[in-house]
């Protein structure tokens, strides 16, 4: 008997390690098609005249600040800006008390782009290097969604594959998965250190320690590539903490037990922050001090030095050289960018509204909230803390963000602050069709919602994330400010897509691209679902 | 690479008794009044106690029957209700009370204190269980806006301290399946509430409410079959008579008291003022204010329901903290869906009081509420009167409690970890103590506008009667060094009516203030106004105000 098992059980891993590969092949392939981006490693010039335009590269300023630090790191080797690359990040530039530019963003998406941009210079495509690293933490993350299904929530792999499709092509998160943001990493680093912790709970083993290590590896990345996670990754740790301490009640009192290692591994985490500190205390002026709290910039449009697009790395980085202007504003505070006041407003702009609502151009979520009400209701109590630590990740992440004074995230895409909860949403989505069986009905309503998903999520990626505010875009001729928008772009032939505008720009139209693409992944997802229908239960 | 250790249960019943005297009564009013002090020293010492223009006129309505040109009971004006005025007068008799506002943190303080204790025994009769009964007495105690407002002359604690006790008293009286003494106390608690002010009206017509409802005999048809095989004599007419008169009698015994004080207040409108309802639309009534936003098109909820729902809810929520809202909502849910408990759509009928009220009274224009996070800002104020949203904070408290009740350890320790994350949120300023900043810099600010006339009649007054129209509030009576008994103003009858007539008879200083009362009468008319030059200098001006200083008196 145990040995069937065994086997039953080795087979069970050999095809779930077969269905991982076939994530990775499938999203490394549909990503590489809709990655942003043009042939060449374009010149500040070059980026201010031609590459700063809707469906270009660099259409939003987030990506420009993020990418001017990594050529500034890989061809000048320091992280402060020169006065072109500055204008170039414009308006999301900062200045510090030395006098030197910096993006608004928090540096570890830059550092961590860096090899990747030198890998694609080599072979004549930097720009397109540097963006290809946020598919790769996408594409992780993709696998980490699968294994936390099957493993931790023991969904079945249909349903662990729908999980995946949802999050990785039928959300928002798609159109950030192919660009410079911070949001695809704050995904994957939650994913994954919570299977660590998860791990780590259940292996006592010699290398335990190594999950705990990754954990506060993952929380110390996390901070470096988005500040706010200090306090969204606080689930995770408090996960961590749970599995540390093991009460046991006795006789005369109780018996704690402690795993040291989950202290001990903090010097990864120590160490990782203490570079950050350094990086703060080197390039802003002070250990506490970040990106974002430095000094605005404005910057004179007449000035030689910002349209000189010949100027040099070498040239003094000084703002006393330069025609930057500092403006004189009331002092920056980190606790200052959020403030309860937001909240009303955020929360409807994130979740409900028709111009980012995560609801609107994601329906297909909306099953996640029978996910969610099942897991409460029926999970043992130890899938009770197992399905809690995500809610309160979700809860915090919508609290955070609706807090926001700028819950849109400016010109953007969908809810993007929502996308670090979207692998959770996705999990609950394929909780509540594990839980659905064969119910033809549910399954039919449920890919309807699928197939909305899934052409909001494409038509964003392969068109422009740079849509308006619906307070700026009711002033502009089209009056659009959600996807209404991006389907002018789909319909005029403008895409964002590097593979399409440099290979198939002329012999396909951009409306075919999509239709290809819409109806390989439909057909997946149809697949998936027959395949439950036949078997509920693996 | 782990380590155990064995703690015996006995370490922690040392620990345990501590706590256990802690969640009691005796441990609420001890934590409750710890906290009212330290709150009225931090408001005392920051000069916030009389920050809101409100404060002061109700430390000058108490002052005004004491000590004043005339004094008595019709100082008590026909627009506030005059409980919380009446209960500050023992206090503003000593002049450094009242120019202090002590008064005010004495009065609401005590009701703070008295609240606190009440919301702990409420908590209680619903859940049996000290830990959530002390817990929803934290969720109140905690909340740094009713900290402030506690310091305050403010009428809000009365108010509140009122329904706590009446609603206490009337849901033992549900529970308790009927005790007349119960219903008599919520009825007399009532009373005190609608005298204190409008809301407590609200409180009363709704226990009113849900009286008829909890003896309205729905059910006769049943009681017809059950009763029948024994009562040949008309069944249905003995049960549904009974139970009628069972419901006239409780209305009648609790409606003669509870309404007393509205009648009470009517009589004391049309004796005084000559108007029964004055209140609602004389020229000073809240309801003639509104008047003015609506003009000026800022009056969002006027005739928005949702808005009206929307602005007050978010009011509430910004009151009591994000998260002690989400947890009592939660609360409130289980505590409607409990099915083993009766009586829960009857409690939490007057419970939900003061949001009923609120969004009605934002409905009919009645009320204004302004809030930076609904209020466009091209508005000319986004803050005023967020205070409104402390009536609910009792709510709050209680369903909190429940939810606290009802979750096993895990939950409980996740519901306290969130009470102490808000506490730490108001702390770091993500959540703004709205209350206080309404007071300090909203419309509702009294020193936010403080002129500098103000300042230089602090330096240059000396003695003599002074006319002002105070109901403009030219400026703040209880900053400067004049006596209440120097002051003549609209309800000085009659010197008031002689000095727009003769303005010199009795004032040696008068101030004038853009488009007041006297601005209009006086110094507007031709005639007044050469008699003002006559006999007085003007010895202050500013785009807003004048003062004049009598010439022919000797300095």
């Amino acid at each position: 008997m145990g040995c069937r098992r065994k086997l039953k059980e080795n087979y069970r891993m050999k095809k779930d390690t077969v269905i991982i590969i076939m994530i990775v092949v499938l999203s490394a392939f549909m990503y590489a098609l809709t990655l942003r981006g043009a042939v060449g490693t374009p010149s500040a010039m070059e980026i201010k005249q031609h590459l700063s335009t809707q469906t270009q590269a660099f259409e939003a300023s987030p990506e420009r600040g993020r990418y001017v630090h990594v050529v500034s790191l890989a061809e000048n080797g320091t992280y402060a800006l020169e006065n072109n690359w500055a204008s170039v990040a414009f308006p999301d530039v900062g200045v510090s008390p030395k006098g030197e530019y910096f993006g608004f963003f928090a540096p570890g998406v830059a550092y961590m782009s860096v090899p990747f941009y030198l890998i694609g210079k080599y072979y004549g495509v930097g720009q397109v290097g540097s963006f290809s690293i946020e598919s790769i933490f996408s594409i992780i993350a993709l696998v980490f969604i699968f294994l936390i299904a099957r493993n931790i929530f023991l969904l079945p792999q249909w349903a662990a594959i729908f999980s995946v499709l949802v999050y990785g092509f039928a959300s928002t998160s798609w159109s950030y998965a192919v660009t410079l943001y911070q949001n695809a990493f704050t995904a994957c680093f939650i994913v994954t250190a919570y299977y660590a912790v998860w791990k780590y709970s259940n292996d006592k083993g010699k290398y335990s320690f190594l999950y705990a290590a990754y954990v506060w590896l993952a929380y110390a990345l996390a901070i470096t590539v988005d500040y706010p996670n200090g306090l969204l990754f606080l689930p995770v740790l408090f996960y961590l903490a749970y599995v540390t301490f093991e009460a046991k009640k006795l006789a005369d009192g109780y018996a704690i037990s402690i795993r040291w290692a989950s202290f001990l591994t903090a010097i990864v985490f120590v160490l990782i922050t203490g570079l950050q500190l350094w990086h703060n205390n080197h390039y802003y002026g002070g250990w506490t001090k970040l990106a974002g709290t430095l000094q605005n910039y404005t910057h004179a449009t007449t000035s030689p030095a910002l349209t000189d697009s010949n100027h040099s790395f070498s040239t003094s980085t000084k703002a006393a050289s330069s025609s930057v202007i500092v403006s004189i504003e009331p002092e920056k505070t980190v606790t200052g960018f959020f403030s309860e006041k937001h909240f009303a407003n955020g929360f409807y702009v994130l979740l409900f509204s028709d111009e980012r609502g995560l609801f609107y151009f994601t329906p297909i979520f909306l099953l996640a909230i029978f996910g969610i009400r099942y897991k409460l209701l029926n999970a043992s109590k130890n899938e009770q803390v197992l399905t809690i630590i995500p809610l309160v990740f979700i809860s915090m992440n919508v609290l955070l963000y609706s807090s926001w004074g700028d819950p849109e995230g400016g010109w953007a895409y969908g809810p993007r602050y929502l996308i670090p909860s979207m692998p959770w949403l996705a999990l609950f989505v394929g909780i509540a069709l594990h839980r659905w069986g064969k119910g033809i009905a549910r399954k039919i309503f449920a890919y309807l919602l699928f197939l909305y998903s899934l052409a909001t999520a494409l038509l964003g990626v392969i068109t422009t994330n740079s849509v308006p505010t619906k307070s700026e875009g009711l002033l502009l001729p089209a009056k659009k400010f959600n996807f209404l928008y991006n389907l002018d772009f789909l319909q005029s032939g403008k895409s964002g897509s590097f593979v399409y505008k440099t290979f198939l720009d002329g012999h396909i139209s951009l409306i075919t691209f999509f239709f290809l693409i819409y109806c390989f992944i439909a057909v997946l997802g149809l697949w998936v679902l027959h395949y439950s229908l036949k078997n509920a239960h693996e | 690479m782990s380590s155990n250790f064995t703690f015996k249960i006995s370490s922690f019943e040392k620990m345990g008794q501590i706590l256990d005297s802690v969640k009691t009564e005796r441990g609420v009013l001890s934590i409750s009044l710890i906290m009212a002090l330290v709150s009225t020293y931090y408001s005392f010492s920051h000069n916030y106690i009389t920050s809101y223009g409100d404060a002061e006129s109700h430390l000058n309505i108490a002052k005004r029957v004491v000590d004043s040109i005339t004094p008595g009971f019709a100082q008590l004006g026909g627009i506030w209700l005059p409980l919380p005025h009446i209960f500050l007068i023992p206090f503003v008799k000593f002049d450094f009370l009242w120019h202090t506002g002590l008064a005010g943190s004495i009065v609401s303080g005590t009701a703070f204190v008295i609240a606190s204790i009440f919301i702990y025994k409420l908590a209680s009769l619903l859940t049996h269980n000290k830990d959530a009964s002390f817990f929803a007495a934290l969720v109140f105690i905690l909340n740094p806006n009713i900290l402030y407002l506690q310091s305050t002359p403010m009428t809000e604690l009365t108010l509140i301290v009122f329904f706590v006790l009446s609603s206490y008293y009337f849901i033992r009286f549900l529970i308790e399946k009927g005790d007349i003494s119960m219903l008599m106390l919520a009825a007399f608690f009532g009373l005190c509430a609608s005298l204190s002010r409008y809301d407590g009206w609200a409180l009363v017509m709704m226990e009113a409410g849900v009286i008829c409802l909890y003896y309205f005999p729905f059910t006769f048809k049943r009681k017809q079959q059950m009763i029948a095989p024994s009562d040949n004599a008309q069944p249905v007419n003995e049960s549904f008579r009974a139970r009628w008169s069972l419901l006239e009698g409780r209305f009648i015994l609790f409606a003669t008291l509870a309404f007393f004080g509205i009648f009470l207040w009517l009589l004391w409108s049309f004796l005084i003022l000559g108007d029964p309802l004055y209140f609602t639309h004389s020229e000073f009534s809240a309801n003639s204010q509104q008047k003015g936003w609506n003009a000026k098109g800022q009056l969002p909820a006027f005739h928005h329901p949702l808005m009206s729902f929307l602005y007050y809810l978010v009011t509430v929520e910004s009151i009591s903290g994000i998260l002690p809202t989400i947890i009592a909502i939660i609360g409130m849910i289980l505590f409607l869906a409990n099915r083993k408990s009766r009586n829960q759509v009857y409690i939490l009928l007057i419970m939900l009081v003061p949001f009923i009220f609120n969004v009605l009274t934002l409905y009919m224009g009645q009320s204004i509420i302004f809030i930076p996070s609904l209020t466009p800002s091209t508005f000319e104020w986004t803050l005023f009167n967020v205070r409104y949203g402390v009536m609910m904070l009792p709510a709050i408290a209680l369903f909190s409690g429940y939810l606290f009740y009802r979750t096993k350890t895990f939950g409980k320790l996740l519901i306290s970890g969130l009470l102490i994350l808000q506490c730490l949120l108001f702390f770091i300023g993500y959540s703004q103590v709205l209350a206080l900043t309404d007071g300090v810099s909203g419309l509702s600010s009294a020193t936010a506008k403080s002129p500098d006339a103000q300042h230089w009649l602090e330096n240059n007054y000396d003695y003599g009667q002074v006319l002002m129209d105070d109901y403009k509030r030219t400026l703040s009576v209880i900053r400067t060094p004049i006596h209440m008994r120097d002051i003549i103003y609209i309800g000085n009858k009659p010197y008031w009516e002689e000095s727009l007539a003769a303005p010199e008879k009795y004032a040696r200083w008068i101030i004038i203030q853009r488009n007041d009362e006297l601005w209009d009468r006086i110094y507007q008319d031709p005639v007044l106004n050469g008699r003002l030059y006559k006999y007085f200098s003007k010895v202050y001006t500013s785009d807003e105000i004048l003062i004049f200083e009598r010439n022919d008196l000797p300095a």
